[in-house]
């Protein structure tokens, strides 16, 4: 039960690219938020989530999604969910966040 | 004849990840295919997830996990002793308005064929749930 993050801000495209690796749940979901909280008080700029190799989430990693995508959206930023595997993307879908969250193109 | 299978797991978040294991195992030990058993682990710990943050207080005691499995289905009980909640009183959160909490309930029953929750404000909470095989 690991998650492991890394983040790297894209001059060229102006956005930050957050990768995500591991599990996001009630024990971890607390390190996510924190690091979207340093990453965007350090550069405000959108975030796209790279789930490519996250294989977990639970409603509590989805809680802090929502309430990052809020936070960020009042500032005027996207939040963006890219490469979710189909367990992930389900997820998002029975929850109605892959409306707001998921997009083919960036 | 079915077979009963009990944990015992302190509410702390840190285990939850050790119900998922043995949940996926006794998942497919009953026969079911890799969604399924998908669906399963995350109803469950949504559950334990449930008992940790809205029933048992300061991660102090214990709740209880209960598979019972026969030819045709699985069930599994997740039995908190702690805060309980009014469950008459409980709203669907509203998907056009996505919010930071409530939708763990909402999740346990989109992804399980029955559920139920029994809740006393005080004495715990029982959240029962069915998957056909």
């Amino acid at each position: 039960m690991t998650l492991e993050m890394k983040s790297i801000f894209n001059n060229e495209l102006d956005h930050w690219t957050l990768e995500v690796q591991g599990e996001i749940d009630v024990f971890t979901a607390k390190n996510l938020r924190e690091e979207m909280i340093r990453i965007f008080s350090e550069k405000q700029k959108d975030i796209i989530l790279d789930f490519n190799k996250l294989s977990y989430i639970d409603s509590t990693g989805l809680g802090v999604i929502i309430g990052a995508y809020g936070r960020m959206k009042e500032k005027g930023n996207h939040l963006i969910i890219v490469n979710a595997k189909q367990n992930v993307l389900k997820l998002l879908t029975i929850t109605g966040l892959d409306k707001i969250l998921i997009r083919n193109t960036f | 004849m079915a077979d009963l299978l009990k944990f015992s797991i302190p509410g702390k978040p840190e285990y939850v990840g050790v119900v998922r294991l043995a949940v996926s195992s006794v998942a497919n030990r009953a026969g079911f295919d890799i969604e399924a058993i998908e669906d399963i682990k995350v109803a469950v710990a949504e559950a334990c997830n449930n008992a940790i943050l809205h029933g048992i207080h300061d991660n102090c005691c214990n709740y209880e996990v209960v598979f019972t499995l026969d030819e045709k289905k699985l069930t599994i009980e997740i039995d908190d002793n702690g805060r309980g909640y009014d469950t008459v009183n409980y709203q669907e959160p509203d998907l056009s308005n996505p919010k930071e909490g409530g939708l763990g309930i909402f999740i346990i029953k989109a992804l399980m064929d029955e559920v139920q929750i029994n809740s006393n404000t005080g004495k715990g909470t029982t959240i029962t749930m069915t998957k056909y095989i």
